[in-house]
């Protein structure tokens, strides 16, 4: 089972995101002080921690996520923050955080960005090719073959997909699509991720056995052989 | 120190005055010795000069008929009733006596000078101040020439009586001219002070009143009105802004409040209420877009991202954003086109450039109708760089072109959005000194994005 540590003063906060996770099968603890939450941080493994900028007694968060990281901890660590500005993001990404998300914020981006850190924190197969279903993309020659016919894909679609296919049977959203594939870092607001995406689909699943890409509702997309899971939940 | 003096000391204007009136009185001082050296040192020059030559003239005469006819010379020229008033001839013989002239022998005037002196002496009897040459002539006698200086001590007194009462005056005049002049320069800064006062008890309205003389005073009460015409302005700015905040915030609130209550009180709560949570949900992520947008515009406006500006290429902005948008552009079917110039660089935040970009091939999707054609951009000129965006949709109304891109301004009501994507396009051009420029495309519209040219250096 996936350990998650989160460590925030805000009791609601706290609960809505554990009861979350714990429902996507995390075994969670919240910790509402900050140095009983240094002291679990450092004595006790964990596979990510969810850390609010904002702690009690006037602590900031990135004080505690750089001792961390000073002590040579790797944990990745997501922080949870009602500081948006841009300053705010730069100054956590430079303290060691693994990513950054602004209170209010969606309980489908924050599992969709969990499940992306877990991704990432796997080690690299330094795979060249991939493979679902009767899929085959070949991440060198940005090649894509399925049931044996080769498919034509625009770079950008192909980054697209292979953003899709790395983190296969997790849910993206189309905020990370959109820093991943097209390095915007605001949301454009309009559909443009989901005509992207119908593209995408129109060549990759188009007269398919079994479609591939995935719609999550209310939240982004998946790439499964499997259908969309329950990969999240409001 | 209280009192008077030290609150004139205090105004400027009145030390200015002073000063300048100290000034006045010591160029005056200057000026009534050289007339007085002129005048009445220039007198006794003359005169000086006279008895010498009359001295000289004596003594030819002396030497000539020797000294016997000296004597009856003098008595006719004292006699011949020229200058007798002033003039002062005297001959002494060697043992002392008397031999003609107007003066009573003293011993003070028995002693020969070797220049001419002044002397009290009894002339005619009576007293006098004469200047005097006393010559030794060749048998020992003595010859004095002078004149009495009555008429010249007269003029001397004169002089320095006028010149006493002309200081006195001018430094009265320097005195109450300071005062004077404090007194108008204080009524002039008394009326911006005014002014200041109103406004810093709340009435913002308050102009300074501008004198008819177009002097220093009008050009800086002009200044300032024209700052507090600029404060007023952004401050008209930001309760624009806070009330269409307010509007654009409570409204959607009161919606999801209302709708929340329905579902309470309706017959079967159980039932209604999921839907009006749904859309509560919606409504509140709408407001967090809002927030997010106006914060975001917020933070531009600070100014702080300037310190992270970068080089950045506005062909590969608008190929970023091409490459985003051209899927959305063929699925309404419109023709999403561009051009590039060079390679034109501006210094700037590469994110907010292509924010910005984004949203104007954004809007101008949105504003297109099917079969159309958006066309995108890039030029160099000069020291100026900038991206086009042009449509030929329905573009804006001529009237409207000023008030698109204030906050929450929006053209069609019909078409979602909230009114802030111009507004943060501004924002950005503006954070990088450029300017967005929104002209009409005949049709559609035309919006660039001006920007200055980074430097090749």
């Amino acid at each position: 089972m996936r350990r998650c540590l989160i460590i925030d003063d805000d009791a609601d906060n706290a609960d809505f995101v554990a009861r979350g996770l714990r429902e996507l099968g995390w075994a969670v603890t919240v910790c509402h002080d900050a140095l009983d939450a240094v002291g679990r941080a450092v004595d006790q493994t964990w596979d990510v921690i969810i850390l609010d900028r904002m702690l009690p007694n006037e602590v900031d968060g990135l004080l505690m996520l750089k001792t961390l990281r000073a002590i040579g901890r790797r944990t990745p660590v997501l922080i949870l923050s009602a500081l948006s500005s841009t300053d705010e993001r730069v100054r956590g990404l430079k303290a060691g955080c693994d990513d950054y998300l602004t209170k209010p914020f969606a309980f489908s981006e924050l599992a969709a960005r969990i499940e992306a850190l877990m991704r990432r924190t796997q080690p690299e197969e330094g795979a060249r090719e991939l493979r679902v279903a009767d899929m085959k993309v070949d991440l060198i020659a940005r090649r894509v073959e399925r049931s044996g016919r080769v498919i034509p894909l625009q770079p950008r679609e192909f980054r697209l997909l292979a953003y899709l296919l790395v983190h296969q049977g997790r849910t993206v959203t189309r905020t990370m699509l959109l820093e991943a594939v097209w390095d915007y870092r605001f949301d454009p607001q309009t559909n443009v991720i989901d005509v992207h995406i119908s593209r995408l689909r129109n060549k990759i699943d188009k007269d398919a056995a079994i479609p591939l890409i995935h719609t999550v509702r209310g939240v982004g997309y998946t790439l499964s052989a499997d259908g969309p899971q329950r990969a999240s939940t409001r | 120190m209280t009192g008077p003096i030290s609150r004139w000391w205090s105004s400027i204007a009145f030390r200015q005055a002073l000063i300048y009136g100290t000034l006045v009185v010591f160029t005056m001082i200057v000026l009534l010795i050289i007339i007085y050296e002129q005048t009445v040192g220039t007198w006794q020059r003359r005169i000086d000069r006279q008895l010498e030559t009359t001295t000289q003239r004596l003594l030819e005469y002396y030497d000539k008929s020797g000294a016997a006819a000296l004597a009856p010379h003098i008595e006719g020229l004292l006699g011949d009733g020229i200058d007798s008033d002033t003039e002062v001839y005297t001959l002494i013989a060697a043992d002392g006596r008397k031999l003609a002239g107007n003066l009573t022998v003293t011993p003070d005037i028995t002693t020969p000078t070797a220049s001419i002196a002044e002397r009290f002496v009894q002339r005619a009897g009576r007293p006098s101040h004469s200047r005097l040459r006393v010559t030794r002539l060749r048998d020992g006698a003595l010859l004095i020439v002078g004149r009495d200086m009555q008429d010249q001590l007269e003029l001397d007194a004169l002089v320095r009586h006028a010149s006493l009462w002309g200081a006195v005056v001018t430094v009265l005049m320097a005195v109450s001219g300071a005062l004077l002049f404090r007194r108008q320069l204080e009524r002039r800064i008394a009326a911006i002070r005014r002014t200041a006062v109103e406004i810093e008890r709340g009435d913002l309205a308050q102009r300074v009143p501008i004198s008819s003389q177009e002097d220093e005073f009008a050009r800086l009460s002009r200044d300032i009105n024209a700052m507090l015409d600029r404060i007023h302005g952004l401050m008209e700015g930001v309760r624009h802004v806070s009330n269409t905040i307010a509007h654009n915030i409570r409204t959607p609130l009161s919606r999801i409040l209302a709708r929340l209550y329905t579902a309470q009180g309706a017959s079967d709560p159980s039932a209604a209420l999921p839907a009006a949570v749904e859309t509560a949900i919606t409504e509140i992520q709408d407001l967090n877009v809002v927030f997010e947008k106006l914060l975001r515009i917020a933070e531009v406006e600070s100014g702080a991202r300037r310190q992270t500006f970068s080089a950045v290429s506005l062909n590969a902005v608008a190929m970023n954003a091409l490459e985003l948008y051209d899927a959305l552009a063929e699925a309404k079917g419109l023709a999403l086109t561009h051009s590039l110039d060079g390679d034109p660089t501006t210094a700037g935040d590469g994110d907010l450039l292509a924010n910005a970009v984004a949203n104007l091939i954004d809007n101008a999707i949105k504003y297109t109708p099917s079969g159309g054609r958006v066309h995108l951009e890039t030029h160099r000129e000069g020291a100026s760089v900038s991206i086009t965006v042009y449509d030929n949709g329905r573009g804006i109304p001529e009237d409207e072109l000023e008030r698109v891109g204030a906050r929450f301004y929006r053209l069609d009501r019909a078409i979602p959005g909230w009114g802030l994507g111009l507004a943060s396009v501004r924002a950005i051009a503006r954070l990088h000194g450029g300017t967005l420029q929104l002209l009409d495309a005949q049709p559609g519209l035309l919006a660039r994005l001006v920007l200055p040219a980074l430097s090749d250096s």
